[in-house]
């Protein structure tokens, strides 16, 4: 028999149980789109990983904090256990350090920002600009007025998300206006509300990522000698040191030198580090996805079989007349398989189809996530785009992937049915 | 004289039910010639069906052999056999059509088996189906013919290989008596027109009576042979 009638008289044979056909294929379309949202999502979020590597992970740089943990947001800087204090002088002990190109002292706290009628909240950060801006050359970097090395008091300098909040061009805040930046001091009791006016010097270009201690678009930056002021504190969050290179023996015996310095009450962390830890994370949560995806695969396969094995039985007959006609066993065989190959195929390409829509659905939520309105800890994260990529490796994977899940599984059926004995098989009843 | 188209030797069958053997057939000496239309006759449970699945290769004896024009069917593998049924016509009591194929489709799948072009069997098919007179039926589906229309596309279907004999197993058997006539005709017909070896089982002692020779089987045995 030719192999195109083969395939033409299992396309018949599905046709007739369109319902049966289409649920089988329906677990082939579930397993295949977990595949394929998963894998599109991961080679989009290496893609942004990669360029973070670029922008907000400087390799060269390592974060010097209190041995409290390492806080990426400040509520994490809350639980105090000894009364070391980090603080914005220690820089010039770091900077004395071999290897050590310069460093800055970091001050991060939630505060207000106010124009006009409106308020937001989220993170005031002091730097000293200079050195800053020598650190994230790229990052740091104003799109619209200057940043002041040499800064007044008053000086402002804003995240691109802060002067346009909802991305459309509706300003909040802009170069030359004056905010009113409001903390509330809680050591006080009752809690005072501290407020000054400053004066929006630049904003700064879009960075559209997550960073270390790097420059962000959803934060406010001031000046630090007039954080330390206006915070009444000297302490600061994290000292960022820039390296000569970003060789691992420097990187380790830098960090060394600098826990050495403190006595070891300081937690050093490099950027490289942190991103070790990412990957890690997000290896994890690819290998959970994966799994999900191969249980739904097993689950479509099972149901193949399972349906094959009840399709057998209702063709039993069929098979006998095939056979009395002088169709050999392996016809038989593929004529069953081509059905399962059918069905591996139109669950294939409807599972990318799904999938694809699926992975820029959940990006979306990842990147929509809104900077606002979930306050300033969400606005990290809201500053993060995923683009799902679709590579071709995918889409051929994909089709092979649900091709063999179906074959395999319809092997022992197919192989039963090429069995059956003629005689037998048109006494059934 | 020529080999037979069919020859049996010594045939025996026997089925085990359970513990207890079944002898369907003890010992079956037939012959037939080309050109033969041969009734095989006898009561419920005398072995006719058994003994025409042999000759058909559907089933393997227990004892004796099965010639196929000279060859032994036995000493024949699975695929073997199963060339060997592509140039046997089938016609079966219960017509055994495939529901999903129109009339054409169920006499053209016979063709696509041994892997003949689209065309070729499409033509063939239509040819087929206006000798057993389906001419204005041949995009139905059995469910919408009448159980002799039905019968026509079977034996449609068992010539379309131009097979070396038919076997027809009761096909009168679910058709009312008129219609039965007039399949008896269309048979009759191939057989003497066409020169189509024919070997029919039947309770039908009508049908008998117009075929050349008849055999009557009891217990697994031909216990008469008679010519007409
Ligand atoms: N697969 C089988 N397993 C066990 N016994 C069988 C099987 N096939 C047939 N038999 C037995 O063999 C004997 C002959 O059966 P067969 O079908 O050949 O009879 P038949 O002459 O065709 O009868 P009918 O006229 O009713 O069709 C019967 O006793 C039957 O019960
Ligand atoms: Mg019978």
């Amino acid at each position: 028999m030719k192999t195109s009638d083969i395939f033409s008289y299992a396309f018949g044979a599905i046709r007739l149980r369109k319902l049966r056909a289409g649920l089988t294929t329906l677990g082939v379309v579930v397993g295949i789109a977990a595949i394929v949202a998963l894998l599109s999502i991961t080679q989009g979020l290496q893609t942004t990983i990669g360029d973070q590597l670029q922008t907000g992970f400087a390799t060269d740089t390592l974060v010097v904090s209190t041995g409290r943990g390492f806080g990426m947001s400040p509520g994490a800087m809350i639980a105090a256990e000894s009364d070391f204090e980090l603080l914005v002088n220690y820089t010039q002990i770091i900077d004395e350090i071999e290897d050590v190109d310069l460093s800055v002292a970091v001050i991060r706290k939630p505060g207000y920002i106010k124009s006009g009628e409106r308020e937001f909240l989220l993170t005031v950060v002091g730097v000293n600009f200079a050195k800053y801006a020598d650190i994230y050359s790229r990052t740091f970097v104003a799109e619209r007025g200057d940043i002041s090395l040499n800064p007044e008091n008053e000086t402002v300098v804003i995240g691109k998300r802060i002067s346009d909040p909802w991305k459309n061009g509706t300003i909040f805040s802009n170069v030359d206006e004056v905010v009113e930046i409001t903390w509330t001091n809680a050591s006080t009791l009752p809690p005072k509300n501290e407020t000054y006016s400053g004066h929006v010097a630049a904003v700064l270009k879009e960075i559209g990522g997550f960073g270390v201690g790097g420059p962000s678009d959803t934060n406010v930056y001031i000046p630090i000698s007039q954080a330390q002021s206006f915070f009444g504190i000297d302490e600061c969050d994290m000292i960022i040191v820039q390296l000569e290179n970003d060789d691992d023996t420097t990187i380790e015996s830098v960090s060394e030198a600098i826990e050495e310095a403190f006595g070891g009450q300081v937690n050093v962390t490099s950027s490289t580090a942190v991103l070790d830890t990412i990957s890690t994370i997000f290896s994890t949560v690819e290998l959970f996805l994966a799994g999900i995806a191969a249980i739904s695969l097993l689950v479509a396969g099972i149901g193949i079989m399972n349906i094959m094995i009840v399709s057998l039985m209702e063709r039993t007959r069929e098979i006998g007349i095939l056979k009395a006609l002088g169709m050999k066993s392996r016809t038989v065989l593929s004529i069953f398989l081509s059905e399962a190959v059918i069905v591996g195929l139109m669950g294939a390409a409807l599972g990318i189809a799904s999938g694809w829509v699926l992975a820029n659905v959940v990006a979306r939520v990842f990147t929509g996530g809104g900077f606002m309105s979930a306050g300033n800890q969400a606005a990290a994260a809201g500053g993060m785009t995923i683009t799902p990529v679709l590579t071709p490796t995918v889409i051929l994977g994909a089709f092979a992937f649900g091709l063999l899940v179906s074959v395999i599984f319809a092997l022992y059926p197919a192989w039963r049915a090429s069995r059956l004995k003629p005689v037998d098989a048109l006494r059934y009843e | 004289m020529a080999t037979p188209i069919v020859e049996t030797v010594n045939l025996r069958k026997t089925y085990m039910l359970g513990k207890v053997p079944v002898e369907a057939l003890q010992g079956v000496n037939l012959k037939v010639e080309k050109g033969d239309f041969l009734a095989i006759l006898g009561p419920s449970g005398s072995g006719k069906s058994t003994l025409l699945n042999m000759i058909g290769a559907l089933d393997k004896p227990t004892e004796g052999k099965v010639f196929i024009e000279g060859v032994d069917a036995s000493t024949l593998s699975d695929n073997a056999l199963a060339d060997a049924r592509r140039k046997i016509g089938f016609v079966f009591q219960f017509f055994n059509l495939i529901p999903r194929l129109t009339a054409r489709g169920n006499v053209e799948l016979t063709m696509t088996i041994p892997g003949l072009g689209r065309d070729k069997r499409r033509e063939r098919a239509e040819e087929l189906l206006e000798t057993v007179g389906l001419k204005d039926r041949m995009d139905h589906k059995p469910a919408e013919l009448s159980g002799g229309e039905r019968q026509r596309v079977a034996i449609a279907r068992a010539l379309a290989n131009n097979p070396k004999f038919l076997l027809m197993d009761e096909p009168t058997g679910n058709i009312d008596s008129k219609t039965a006539r007039e399949i008896v005709e269309l048979v009759k017909k191939l057989n003497e027109d066409k020169g189509v070896t024919i070997i029919v089982v039947t309770h039908d002692q009508q049908i008998a009576s117009q075929t050349r020779r008849t055999v009557l089987m009891i217990d697994g045995s031909i216990v008469e042979e008679k010519v007409n």
